[in-house]
């Protein structure tokens, strides 16, 4: 133990003896550690936002539409799929012992003013389900009802960031906005929710009821169907789904289903197979990185065992045992790579915290924790053979070594 | 018993296919106390010889005990740990750490011997200013003359308390002056009851010696008491 420590600081001073050189040889395994952390760091912030978008959408829903959402299919095939219609709201209902909500979803884009203020913006026309259907709840006034729905109410409920654009403080509730130049009553705002997958922020957007939709935005238009299934229930809910769309639709046993039933399952998938493609490339890299380095580290090694030749044969002869010498030169060898592996964590460190401000990403102790012992792994595995070379010096040849 | 006894030994090279006898049967008893100069050409094995005595290399055949222990059976470590507790090393080129202090480089046998930092500094000190070093201890060897990094080198021999002290052409890489400084520490410490081993191939450097050993071509062909008084 006591021998142990002296050759960590005789290790040390030799390190610190060849400053310029244990910078150079140092760098590679920096840039590994640094890319290390900074992948692990990367893909935790993903996940993070994969989480908290995934959660906007609720796992027990189901969506119907034309398209799947990462379907392969051709896109004539897809085109000539029949649209969605309204009418198939109480369809699902009436058929479906699973569904507990049923929401027609049309989407486009519009203008929204409120006095000088002007926004572009994403608008929905749904029913009353529609709640039901997303994770976020009315922080102020209400959502609309069956009757305003199906008489064609222009009301509206706004997205958290519109409220603050438009109303600030005050209270926006009773309030008229335009959107596309007719006029809408605001009678509810959404919770913030915040940017799904980092594409669009959830809080600009305006929810009205279909019927008020269709007759100023007309019927035509992209529209999906989402369907809430008891959570305990989706594979049966969603076989009978299927069933039950197939029967709305008139299809028979041996046709194709003519439209698409999508979960958030499917993001789930191709994410998980994006952060595969990712952490597979940045392991390589990563590896890439810290083999050079490990090499670069050996390399300089050997220099160093044969310019000490001498200082080793001394040694050997005021009683240093072969072990003794291993230990000085592995010792050194990893004090060049632990110190490397501190200076990439510390850079690490900074570069999370810049980051953060665009993409959450924070260092977690546990993976710098890993890049640590990966430092020390390298400095053994690149140190070990020019130290057995130094321990097996014979003493003699070592002290006549000019 | 001798403290050295070296019985029948032969240390055989093979350089290019041909036999070398570097040592061709030496038969040699160091007693305690004694002050020995080795003597001979180059090439007449004393550094073999030297090597032999100091534990750094084995015999090829023979019987070398070092205080009734059987050295031609140890392996690398019982060879280590026997320099590291029963010989000091002084060399021609002194063979300091460049980037340790003097106390430093005394040190250093005492680290390998497994003993404590603060005991270390006390052991370091007190062999520094046995060779009239106290107040340079805490310079590095640039900073110090030829004759004080000799000194330097004497204290590392001696900071164990060995029984004995091999001396390669210690005054080999000084001027007269020095050299005479260096030779009266060693022969203080023969006085102190030291066992000292000089190899030199200087007469008068031998003289210092009690006995001398002349060796030609491996073998012994002159062992002389030279005993004063």
């Amino acid at each position: 133990m006591l021998l142990l420590f002296e050759n960590f600081f005789i290790s040390l001073s030799a390190v610190f003896a060849n400053k310029t050189r244990s910078i150079l040889t140092a760098l590679g395994i920096i840039i590994g550690v640094f890319s290390v952390t900074m992948m692990g760091t990367l893909i935790s912030g993903l996940d993070k936002t994969f989480e908290s978008s995934m959660s906007m959408l609720g796992r027990d829903i189901l969506y119907i539409s034309r398209y799947e959402w990462f379907g392969d299919m051709e896109w004539w095939e897809v085109r000539n799929r029949p649209r969605m219609r309204t009418e198939y709201v109480q369809k699902v209902k009436q058929r479906s012992k699973y569904a507990l909500a049923v929401a027609p979803v049309m989407q486009r884009g519009a203008s929204l003013s409120y006095g000088e203020k002007e926004t572009r913006t994403e608008i929905f026309g749904t029913n009353e389900d529609y709640m039901k259907t997303i994770t976020a709840n009315i922080v102020e006034g209400r959502f609309f009802s069956q009757n305003e729905d199906r008489s064609g109410s222009r009301v509206t409920i706004i997205g958290f960031g519109i409220k603050e654009a438009f109303f600030g403080e005050k209270d926006p509730i009773g309030k008229y906005i335009k959107i596309d130049n007719e006029k809408f009553r605001v009678i509810g705002v959404l919770e913030k929710q915040g940017k799904f997958l980092g594409l669009f922020s959830t809080d600009k957007q305006a929810i009205l009821p279909i019927g008020a939709y269709n007759r100023v935005f007309s019927k035509r238009g992209w529209m999906r169907l989402s369907v809430k299934i008891p959570e305990q229930k989706i594979e049966e809910g969603l076989d009978e789904i299927y069933s039950v769309m197939r029967h709305i639709r008139g299809l028979k046993p041996n046709q194709k289903n003519d439209f698409a039933i999508n979960q958030t399952k499917a993001f789930e998938k191709n994410y998980n197979m994006l952060k595969i493609a990712i952490g597979g490339t940045g392991t390589f890299i990563t590896l890439l990185s810290l083999i050079v380095g490990g090499i670069g580290v050996m390399n300089i090694m050997f220099v160093s065992v044969k310019e000490r030749t001498r200082e080793i044969g001394v040694r050997k002869a005021i009683g240093a045992t072969k072990g003794m010498i291993l230990g000085q030169f592995l010792m050194e060898a990893i004090s060049i790579c632990l110190i490397a592996g501190l200076l990439g964590l510390m850079i690490s460190y900074v570069f999370s915290i810049l980051l953060n401000q665009v993409f959450p990403s924070t260092l977690d102790m546990r993976l710098a924790g890993f890049s640590i012992f990966i430092s020390i792994l390298v400095g053994v595995i690149s140190g070990i053979i020019p130290s057995y070379r130094a321990a097996n010096l014979d003493p003699i040849d070592a002290l006549r070594y000019e | 018993m001798s403290l050295i006894a070296l019985n029948n030994i032969y240390k055989i090279y093979n350089v290019g296919g041909e036999e070398v006898r570097a040592l061709d049967g030496i038969n040699l008893k160091i007693d305690e106390n004694e002050y020995l100069a080795i003597m001979g050409p180059s090439g007449s094995g004393k550094s073999t010889l030297m090597n032999m005595v100091g534990c750094l290399d084995t015999p090829s055949s023979g019987v070398y005990q070092f205080e009734g222990e059987m050295v031609q059976e140890m392996d690398d470590d019982q060879l280590a740990s026997i320099r590291n507790r029963k010989i000091g090393f002084v060399f021609q080129t002194f063979n300091l750490l460049p980037k340790a202090t003097a106390q430093q480089n005394v040190e250093i046998p005492l680290v390998y011997g497994n003993i404590r930092k603060a005991e270390r500094i006390k052991m370091a000190s007190k062999a520094l200013e046995d060779v009239g070093l106290k107040d340079r201890m805490h310079h590095k060897p640039n900073e110090l003359s030829g004759g004080q990094r000799q000194r330097v080198a004497i204290a590392r021999a001696l900071v164990n308390n060995p029984s004995i002290i091999l001396a390669d052409e210690p005054t080999g890489n000084l001027d007269s002056k020095s050299g005479h400084e260096i030779m009266g520490i060693l022969n203080q410490l023969h006085q102190q009851g030291n066992t000292i081993i000089l190899v030199t191939h200087e007469d008068d450097i031998a003289q210092n010696a009690n006995r001398i050993i002349r060796l030609y071509d491996g073998k012994i062909t002159e062992d002389l008491n030279t005993k004063k008084n």
